[in-house]
């Protein structure tokens, strides 16, 4: 039953159950990363990002986040936050990761697709979060099936602005479309904030986001060390934390992350074992606090080198290139970083991912990849084939893990990734001592 | 120094040697495969070969005199396109130079510039073989049915008459006189009339978009033909490419080509000027490199991006804080907390 045909006590003593569940399960999480003393110090400001977005109920903190600007929420990697931070606007990522808004949302989308629609709509929904309720609209662009209806389902309870995303980017008529839609949207924020977006503000917020995009690449290289300097939980929380928090803030937590991390490097300081088993965390996106998978496989002896997800090293990826600042030539920049080097499996052909997974496989010395498929999310699982076939070439393992929010499946889960860590770790060793052998026999 | 300066730096001393170096004795020769227009008169650095061929080929000399053993301009000709390659175009050209003073009058006035479609592009790429075509075929006609006549005179340089460097590269030493229709003949009147309407069309051309000419250049043509053996390469690691399109959308040629490749090495395009703008502003490291006869030269780097764009490190501009404060509206706006620090 919708939500709205419900007597509003009954209602609020729902919102009120599942409330009480997501702050406990997210509470949980944070105090066990605060008290991981392997943790980077400069972690603390993601999470206080983390505590201050889902401190349930509490207005006065996310308020302080905006100051008063009007808040724009986006999903998915294409809205184009330079012109909500250009038009003074402030943009909040919202595709979300609790186990108990997805149970919220269950009422409003059906129950197949995939956890992230489902907590979305839950969030929203139910109104379960300050930082959803002060989103003065979303842009919902229109990546897979469930982004697409999910846009619909959310028109109910707050303002909807759909962007059409092309699925065949190779097109220039699909670039020449998605222009047109860059372009409308950039008239809907400016009537929006009643602002009109001019060529030095977006000029500076390309800026901005380009700052935070460096230092989202710095951590990207400072990843690849062997042995490794930080933990893949611990920067993927670095990484998530962007989506609540203002770009300046974020970038200046991000350079001391960083720099930390440096440090660590330069001493000789490793985040776990040299010999752990290099894992590529790959497919659907892990939102926080959805953190069950890579808590798991490193909790077994596996270390996240890489996550090639979009809420992760995809994240913050791809920078805006333009050299002579005109307007139309930073909307064209804007566009292009939004779609063309986006290897979203919404795309087809999705030519483009297979040599971005074979790069970073490559890059980050993988020693097997753990393929994520949220249930429902079918094309994340229509690419694992192609994945598992590329892997297989390069002679890395892949293990395929369907699941959801739910941690009713953690043990089992912990079974298989259990030994498959285990696996791709003998394995490792074994290549690591075959040259000696061979040496020893002649 | 950024790649981008010194190509300036390159380019505007080269438009000086070749414009106005003959003022102080210089002369390059009759063989460069630049347009270094033979219009500018005496104050010109050396000559574009295109002038050369037409006029050889029309009559004075034949054909056989760009190849005669005592001089063989053809031979000269060839080992520096060898040697530069495309390069000439992006570095040497002074009329691109020319072009990209036209562009930096644009982008100074902030105006965006006009794109050309890859259909269009395809559907534009005859007119610099057609050019070609003309520059030497209708000299050859010339030079046994018509020699000596009006109409041979009038024809005998007909790509030149045509070439906007004709009409717009001499008033740079202050010579007006080309910007007038050739009344001696009907196909004086002709030749000049289409001449003047391609060197209007240059201008607004160049005003609105980038490297508009070289498009349609024959010369660029026959280097570009020349590409495979040059010395000078544009590389590509497919690889390390993430596709962005960075690298098009700062194409002066709008070269689709340079970002969708996935299989080839060199991606030196027909179309290419070497330019090197795609490497400057590549942000994958080595995806894409210049080299000179196999050694690397240039090369792209993601540190290289950044810092040009002033990102390396943390720094929330003070325009920031201007912005809230300017632009709030009164109704729905709190204070701005001074400083933008978090409570």
């Amino acid at each position: 039953m919708p939500p709205q045909e419900e007597t509003s006590g009954e209602l609020q003593r729902r919102k009120a159950r599942f409330l009480r569940g997501m702050n406990r399960s997210t509470q949980r999480l944070l105090a066990d990363i605060e008290a991981d003393e392997r943790r980077p110090a400069a972690t603390d400001r993601f999470l206080e990002t983390m505590r201050r977005a889902f401190s349930a109920g509490d207005e006065a903190d996310a308020s302080a986040l905006f100051r008063g600007k009007k808040v724009i929420g986006t999903y998915c990697i294409m809205a184009p936050e330079e012109f909500i931070y250009a038009a003074g606007a402030v943009p909040v990522r919202l595709c979300g990761g609790s186990h108990e808004a997805a149970l919220a949302g269950d009422e409003l989308v059906p129950r197949d697709i995939c956890p992230v629609v489902r907590a979305s709509a839950g969030f929203t929904s139910f109104g379960l979060l300050p930082i959803y309720e002060r989103c003065d609209a979303v842009v919902v662009p229109t990546t897979c099936d469930g982004k697409r209806k999910l846009g619909e389902a959310l028109s109910e309870f707050i303002p909807v602005w759909m962007l059409e995303v092309p699925h065949i980017k190779e097109a220039e008529r699909s670039r020449m479309e998605w222009l047109d839609q860059i372009y409308a949207l950039k008239r809907r924020i400016e009537k929006l904030t009643r602002k009109k977006i001019k060529r030095k503000n977006l000029r500076e917020a390309i800026a901005r986001i380009g700052r935070a995009q460096y230092q989202a690449r710095r951590l990207h290289e400072l990843r690849a060390a062997a042995p490794p300097v930080v933990l893949g939980r611990h920067a993927m929380l670095a990484l998530n934390a962007y989506a609540f928090d203002t770009v300046d803030e974020w970038t200046e937590a991000m350079t001391r992350f960083n720099d930390e991390l440096d440090q660590r490097r330069d001493d000789g300081v490793a985040a776990c074992a040299d010999g752990s088993p290099r894992i590529l965390l790959a497919g659907s996106p892990v939102a926080f606090p959805n953190w069950k998978l890579p808590t798991l496989i490193e909790e077994m002896g596996g270390i996240v080198v890489m996550d090639e997800t979009c809420m992760g090293d995809r994240f913050l990826y791809d920078p805006v290139g333009v050299t002579e600042g005109s307007m139309t030539e930073m909307i064209r920049g804007i566009a292009a970083r939004l779609i063309m080097p986006c290897t979203c499996p919404s795309f087809s052909p999705n030519e483009d991912r297979m040599f971005r997974l074979k790069q970073l496989a490559e890059k980050f010395r993988i020693d097997g990849v753990i393929y994520h498929v949220l249930k429902g999310c079918m094309i994340y699982d229509f690419e694992v084939a192609r994945v598992e076939r590329m892997m297989k070439e390069a002679g890395i393992p892949l293990l395929r893990v369907e699941t959801d929010y739910n941690p009713e499946d953690v043990e089992q889960l912990r079974t298989r990734i259990e030994a498959f860590v285990e696996m791709t770790g003998t394995k490792k060793n074994e290549v690591k001592r075959d040259p000696g052998e061979v040496l020893c026999g002649n | 120094m950024r790649l981008s300066s010194l190509r300036w730096l390159v380019l505007t001393l080269s438009f000086l040697v070749l414009t106005y170096g003959g003022l102080i004795g210089i002369y390059l020769g009759d063989f460069l495969p630049t347009f270094s227009c033979w219009y500018v008169g005496d104050a010109r650095g050396g000559d574009c070969f295109l002038w050369h061929v037409q006029h050889h080929f029309s009559g004075h000399g034949g054909p056989g005199y760009i190849v005669r053993p005592s001089d063989p301009v053809l031979l000269y000709f060839f080992l520096l396109i060898l040697v530069l390659g495309k390069a000439w175009c992006g570095w040497v050209c002074p009329f691109g130079f020319v072009m990209d003073v036209l562009d930096l009058i644009r982008r100074k006035l902030s105006v965006g510039y006009v794109f050309f479609s890859q259909k269009l592009r395809k559907r534009l790429a005859p007119i610099k073989w057609v050019l070609l075509f003309i520059s030497l075929v209708v000299p050859l006609c010339c030079f046994p049915f018509f020699m000596r006549s009006q109409i041979a005179t009038d024809l005998g340089q007909p790509y030149c008459q045509w070439c906007p460097a004709k009409y717009v590269a001499p008033l740079f030493v202050g010579d007006v006189d080309e910007i007038a229709i050739n009344f001696r003949s009907g196909m004086g009147i002709f030749m000049t009339t289409v001449g003047l309407a391609i060197a209007g069309l240059f201008v607004i051309g160049s005003l609105t978009k980038r490297r508009f000419w070289c498009s349609f250049c024959p010369m660029g043509l026959v280097i570009g033909l020349c590409r495979k053996i040059s010395f000078i390469k544009l590389k590509k690691d497919c690889q390390a490419c993430t596709r962005c399109g960075i690298c098009y959308n700062v194409c002066p040629l709008d070269i689709e080509e340079i970002y969708t490749e996935r299989k080839r090495t060199n991606v030196t395009f027909q179309d290419c000027t070497l330019c090197m703008k795609c490497i400057e502003n590549c942000p994958e490291d080595n995806a894409l490199r210049a080299t000179f006869c196999g050694m690397t030269v240039y090369r792209a780097t993601q540190k290289g991006f950044f810092s040009d764009r002033d990102a390396l490190g943390p720094k929330p501009p003070v325009e920031t804080e201007d912005n809230q404060t300017d632009e709030a509206s009164a109704d729905d706006r709190e204070p701005v907390v001074s400083g933008g620090q978090l409570p």
